[in-house]
């Protein structure tokens, strides 16, 4: 275990047991997380009536059809913008307008932060309100429009929660010297707590950006013209009342998941931004 | 640090940059309509042959008014009516896909909600259809049964599905010299003969539970042949689910759910059941007339049969197949295309083009000139004249009803914990008891 | 706490950025909510043009005390409780186990922080078809494994105390990694001169998880088990795509969504019911306001002490 609690350990006996634990560990979660992650991509090479006649056998055909049908069929090319300019435009707003909802509830900067932050706790279990926004939406003129669709993604009580809780594990002083040197406010938030909250962005951000590209109800509901829908609308031709059709579907869903893969390989590296953190406390 | 400051300043200019990249392209201009252009929005669920026929529909109809443009969306069946409603409400919508009308409130149901279709035509969002021409090409009482209320008709009705069938492996049939089973206790030697041989008597869909009481319709209906007259029973107090008939009905549900299935059928999805069947290692499937081409499609020289599910011992109780009305169409009341939205069902309407739709979707059809060519149209024909609509589609619960106050297998093992027919059933009309108490 | 950002009409600076967020969150989540409890006391169908009716407490007697299905919605609250107890306290702790481990410098931790978040990319649907396949209890991988040992099980398809178990094993399969990485963020707080210290000072590796890492971990422990027990509490979606609607397995959660969608009754055709649906909802949202709130007033306190 001592590898665990202290990352630096590197001693010069042969065998160190606690990094031997940790692999252990490793491979063995990762045993049960591959599993039933290959059994999609073993699906999404098998043609439909080699998965109707037997859903788990390992594809012998490699079928890469599926990959060439789903992309045309579920109309890629086109809605694939129409996802990246919804996720990326509401993660943009969001983030941004948490973070100054979030910095001065952390450091109480505003009159009852306690108040306003439980307001986002409760936020957190609101019940589902699906029809009142739906009318909400209509009545602003909104409905069947990019904006009234992305407006729905700019309220995320979890972030608000991760940044906050985040937010106070940096040092007050910052504060007191950097407002010696003259030092704004926005300018504080703006280019130091931000880049110093880097992992708790990185985390808020990618959990946010998935949910918005994988939601499928939400734009069932809101956007009916065929010009708007994002991906996830575009994957229904592959679903039926009687039965789906999972390879295409699954292909489509590896397809599908690409751009947030990348996006957490690319964030991962801000959620783990180097052992030496503790350097930014001088 | 400094460098450390700009990362993530970074990182949200380049996001925007992408946003205003993606903006340029993504914005597009919907093309203006003229003057005297329409365009006729469509909603229907998503069902693949039907909406690949629907697409080719759709184009043959445009070229035949170049005037109008139709606008078809597809949502999956859960989600059809939460988006019925939303469109309707945003007068967004002209020509709806709703399935059959059912489940309507009866006089002897007390403080039963209407269904959602009644909902809507009290709320007068659904156009009356009477004496449109175009009626009259189908079956009066499909009109009557899956889309009138209070006299006036709402929706044409385009198909009907059966669920109390079972698929028997003929192959197996023949080699293990076993006839076709007409009544129960041929069903039961049925199943002890390819036990005896090794063979699995009978799959399904377990995981998803529905298959397996779904499949046990037969045995419903056969001690219960009117289910409407069923349902009356079960509401005034004539009929309980633990009386003897009803006892002989959980009796025989034990054995087709204990002894009939094959071990692990709790455990298969509802989408993998007709691969199952069609690999050939199992002799029956009960399911619904749907599955027929999913069969063909994992094993096309596969070679089956389609029989009402035998529940009683008396053969002429078993002739009956219970089923539903599938999909129809209906018109918003405050629709500005009414013209376009009446031209297209007339146009659906014709005798050529509803042929072509049901040979693509493979309902029963609802026009009397119709038939139903396919593999399962040829094998349901000869009881045809003994459709009947399934108990589910009249049932409304009580409120305060239990969650056991249903007719399905899938209480007993191992889809379930119950073991004795006996204190199941007191269970369940306990169940059904606690509501018809509770609204009284 | 002191301000130190200037004095005057700057002053205001903080409320004035604040001001789009909790616009948002007014107009977006707060307001359709409200509607959403007074829904709860109406008829309303939420249909366009149908008339509402003042109800009282009609909805929610009929949830709470209305014959057997109050008894079934109770007993579904009392599953409820266990699933969210299982997997608040097994993600949790495994979430921090695998967050301490991969935020060593290790081969490969990158590919093994991926892998363990590659099911929330993917979505509850695919979770639930890749864990249908996995566990085919005919020849499924799962399956053979156990045959090796001359065991079998309908997993899924079993007893419903079987199901419901795979239900919270998958639960926490699906989102130990949104664990993982907010513990992740939170072990970078920790300065390393921090465990350099407690190692000259010849503390053990328990010594050093116990005084310095899980006290300084407090903000994520906090972060953690709130959004654990919340999420569970509210969880449906595996429920509905794994076993569907099965007597001695349903939750509230989910509950809920099949009384919205007629799924209980028996009847293929359900009817709008906005009234009664949102009073369902609205005891869901009063048992994880109570839960929810009690442990963040327990939480907070405790980081007050140890933040002293």
């Amino acid at each position: 275990m001592s590898a665990i609690t202290s990352p630096k350990t590197s001693t010069n006996r042969r065998i160190n047991w606690g990094r031997v634990l940790s692999y252990a560990v490793l491979i063995l979660l990762a045993v049960i997380y591959l599993g039933p992650l290959l059994m999609l991509f073993n699906t999404s090479l098998k043609t439909m009536p080699s998965f109707m006649k037997d859903a788990t056998s390992f594809a012998t055909e490699l079928n890469f059809k599926n990959f060439v049908d789903a992309w045309t069929k579920a109309n890629f090319p086109k809605y694939i913008l129409n996802s990246l300019l919804y996720t990326v435009s509401a993660t943009a707003i969001y983030i941004l307008t948490a973070i100054f909802v979030a910095f001065p509830i952390a450091r109480g900067y505003i009159k009852h932060s306690g108040v306003v932050l439980t307001m986002f706790v409760i936020a957190l279990f609101l019940p589902p309100a699906l029809i009142p926004q739906f009318q909400l939406i209509l009545h602003l003129g909104l409905y069947n429009n990019p904006i009234g669709y992305i407006m729905l993604f700019l309220v995320n009580p979890i972030g608000i929660v991760i940044l906050v809780n985040y937010i106070k594990t940096l040092p007050k002083e910052l504060d007191e010297a950097a407002a010696l040197d003259g030092c704004g406010y926005f300018r504080f938030v703006w280019s130091v707590v931000i880049p110093l909250s880097k992992p708790a962005i990185a985390t808020v951000v990618v959990l946010h950006a998935i949910g918005i590209w994988n939601e499928i109800i939400a734009p069932t509901i809101y956007l009916t013209n065929k010009d708007y829908y994002p991906i996830t609308r575009g994957l229904i031709v592959f679903q039926g009342v009687y039965g789906s059709n999972w390879p295409t579907l699954a292909a489509a869903v590896l397809m599908l998941t690409f751009p947030m893969l990348i996006l957490f390989i690319f964030l991962q590296r801000y959620i783990i931004s180097g052992l030496t953190q503790g350097s930014v406390k001088g | 640090m400094s460098k450390k400051l700009y990362l993530v300043l970074t990182i949200v200019v380049a996001l925007s940059m992408l946003l205003t990249a993606c903006g340029a392209k993504a914005t597009p201009t919907s093309q203006p309509p003229a003057a005297e252009k329409v365009t006729l929005r469509v909603l229907v669920h998503q069902n693949p042959p039907m909406v690949a026929f629907m697409e080719e529909f759709n184009k043959k109809f445009q070229e035949k008014y170049p005037n109008i443009t139709v606008d078809m969306a597809v949502v999956n069946a859960n989600e059809l009516s939460t988006v019925t409603q939303t469109r309707l409400t945003a007068n967004d919508v002209d020509v709806v896909d709703m399935f059959g009308f059912a489940n309507g409130a009866q006089p002897y149901m007390k403080q039963v909600d209407p269904p959602n279709w009644q909902q809507l035509i009290d709320a007068g969002l659904l156009m009356d259809l009477t004496g449109q021409p175009f009626l009259k090409n189908y079956d009066a009482s499909a009109i009557q049964d899956a889309g009138t209320y209070n006299g006036k008709v709402y929706e044409i009705n385009l198909g009907r599905v059966s669920y109390s069938g079972i698929y028997y492996n003929k192959d197996l049939f023949t080699a293990n010299n076993v006839k076709v089973p007409t009544t129960w206790t041929e069903l039961v030697t049925a199943c002890e003969t390819f036990k005896t041989a090794g063979i699995p008597c009978m799959t399904a869909g377990g995981k998803d539970g529905w298959p397996i009481f779904v499949g046990a319709y037969g045995l419903l209906g056969s001690i219960y042949p009117d289910q409407a007259a069923l349902v009356e029973g079960l509401w005034t107090g004539s009929i309980k689910w633990n009386d003897a008939n009803s006892l002989v009905m959980w009796e025989r549900m034990q054995v087709y759910a204990r002894d009939m299935m094959e071990e692990g059928a709790s455990g298969i999805a509802g989408d993998a059941a007709p691969g199952r069947f069609a690999s050939g290692a199992v002799a029956m499937f009960p399911g619904g007339t749907w599955y027929g081409p999913a069969i063909d499609a994992a094993q096309p020289a596969f070679k089956w049969g389609y029989i009402p599910f035998p529940g009683s011992d008396n053969a002429d109780d078993n002739k009956y197949l219970f089923g539903k009305y599938d999909q129809g169409w209906v018109v918003a009341a405050k629709t500005p295309n009414k013209d376009a939205a009446l031209l297209y069902l007339t146009e659906f309407s014709d005798p050529a083009n509803y042929q072509a739709f049901v040979d693509a979707v493979g309902f029963i059809p609802t026009q009397p000139t119709a038939k139903l060519s396919t593999g399962i149209g040829a094998e349901v024909a000869p009881y045809l004249a003994n459709f009947r609509v399934g108990y589910e589609q009249y049932w409304i619960a009580p409120k305060g009803a239990g969650q056991f106050a249903n007719p399905w297998a899938t209480y007993f093992k191992p889809f379930g914990t119950d073991d004795d027919p006996k204190t199941l059933a007191d269970k369940v009309q306990g169940d059904l008891q606690a509501g018809l108490n509770a609204v009284k | 706490m002191n301000y130190h950002f200037g004095r005057g009409w700057t002053r205001w600076s903080p409320y004035l950025l604040l001001l789009p967020g909790i616009l948002f969150y007014f107009v977006i989540a707060l307001g359709p909510s409200l509607a959403t409890t007074v829904y709860s006391f109406t008829d309303a169908t939420g249909i366009k043009g149908a008339t509402v009716n003042w109800v009282g407490l009609a909805n929610y007697k009929e949830f709470l005390l209305m014959g057997q299905a109050s008894k079934d919605n109770l007993s579904a609250l009392g599953r409820t409780l266990v699933f969210c107890f299982f997997v608040t306290t097994i993600q949790f702790g495994l979430g921090l186990l695998v967050a301490m481990i991969v935020n060593q410098n290790l081969k490969g931790r990158n590919f093994f922080r991926t892998l363990y978040f590659m099911p929330i990319i993917l979505g509850a649907v695919i979770q639930g078809l890749v864990w249908s396949l996995f566990l085919y209890p005919l020849g499924g991988p799962m399956a053979k494994f156990l045959a090796l040992f001359g065991a079998r099980s309908e997993f899924l398809g079993g007893p419903p105390f079987v199901a419901f178990a795979w239900v919270i094993a998958i639960q926490i399969w699906a989102n130990m990694g949104t664990t993982m990485i907010i513990f992740l963020a939170g072990l970078q707080t920790i300065p390393s001169e921090l465990y350099e210290a407690a190692r000259i000072d010849g503390a053990n590796p328990w010594q050093v998880f116990s005084n310095v890492t899980w006290p300084l971990l407090t903000p994520s422990v906090n972060t953690n088990l709130t959004l654990n027990i919340i999420g569970s509490l509210q969880a449906w979606q595996l429920f509905l795509i794994l076993i569907g609607y099965r007597n001695g397995t349903q939750v509230l959660g989910y509950l809920i969504y099949a009384t919205g969608f007629g799924q209980t009754s028996g009847s293929v055709t359900s009817s709008f019911r906005q009234g009664y649906a949102a009073s369902a909802s609205i005891i869901l949202f009063l048992l994880v306001l109570v839960l929810g709130m009690t442990t963040n007033y327990i939480l907070q306190r405790r980081e007050a002490r140890i933040m002293e």
